[in-house]
């Protein structure tokens, strides 16, 4: 087998294609995004934190039933818990998931349910604690379809 | 459409200051808004908006959804067994109409 000229040029393509895919990983680039979209619905600046677990699978076949699990460390006292816990879609049509609201010593701060995506993109879950702290968590999921609306 | 029909799922009984698991599901399309019949009108919006339970007549969680809750939209959390009583379940639906049930529950 000799290298013809078809061959090289296969070949330097796949190590360029390799070499973009390198250099743009898809993670980095959306994160100040979702940080600005916090910051205009909120109006405040979470701290990225990991007492607060957002759990997605990374890829998913539909987008209309992805599932989804959020729990929190804290001990869910008077002087010492979680109020609310809000989930954004930044890709979604609508980017509000749904807000889920505990109780000190009567709810624990995990819940469970499923959700339409419209495209891969990083979920993002804010927990606002008791104190008046934003905590975040962020999951990369890559839905195959369109889950919306 | 059909009717709603809500459905949890809790322990018939449990230990007092033990924490235990509720699942909470009701069939429901949740009609995002966003979607066009064959004619090119869009179908107006109606999802479960809101879910609450209580517990002895206090709420102990809620869930506000919006259009990216799925279909037939499932919750599952987690309560703290405090005394015996009543847990009530209600959703509500965009135009004011809920749906509730209740279980009551043995705390030992």
């Amino acid at each position: 087998m000799s290298l013809t000229r078809r061959h090289m040029l296969a070949s330097t393509m796949g190590t360029v294609a390799c070499a973009v895919a390198l250099l743009a990983p898809k993670h980095t680039r959306g994160a100040d995004e979702v940080e600005d979209l916090l910051f205009r619905l909120t109006g405040r600046k979470a701290t990225p934190s990991n007492r607060l677990r957002l759990v997605m699978p990374a890829e998913f076949p539909t987008g209309y039933t992805v599932p989804m699990s959020i729990s929190v460390d804290s001990p869910m006292t008077e002087a010492d818990h979680v109020k609310s816990v809000r989930v954004f879609a930044p890709k979604n049509p609508l980017v509000e998931v749904a807000q889920f609201h505990f109780v000190p010593g009567r709810s624990l701060p995990r819940v469970s349910t499923r959700v339409r995506l419209a495209a891969p993109q990083h979920v993002v879950a804010l927990a606002e604690m008791s104190n008046g702290n934003l905590l975040m968590a962020k999951a990369w999921v890559a839905v195959a379809t369109n889950g919306c609306l | 459409m059909t009717t709603p029909v809500p459905r949890v799922m809790v322990p018939g009984s449990v230990t007092k200051n033990e924490v235990f698991t509720v699942k909470a599901i009701i069939q429901h399309q949740m009609e995002t808004g966003l979607r066009t019949d064959s004619a090119g009108k869009t179908i107006p919006r109606k999802i479960i908006n809101q879910f609450v339970c209580r517990y002895g007549g206090l709420e102990v969680f809620r869930t506000d959804l919006h259009e990216a809750v799925s279909a037939n939209p499932f919750l599952e959390f987690q309560l703290l067994a405090t005394e015996n009583g009543r847990l009530e379940f209600s959703w509500r639906e965009d135009g004011g109409a809920t749906y509730s049930l209740y279980h009551d529950i043995v705390v030992t």
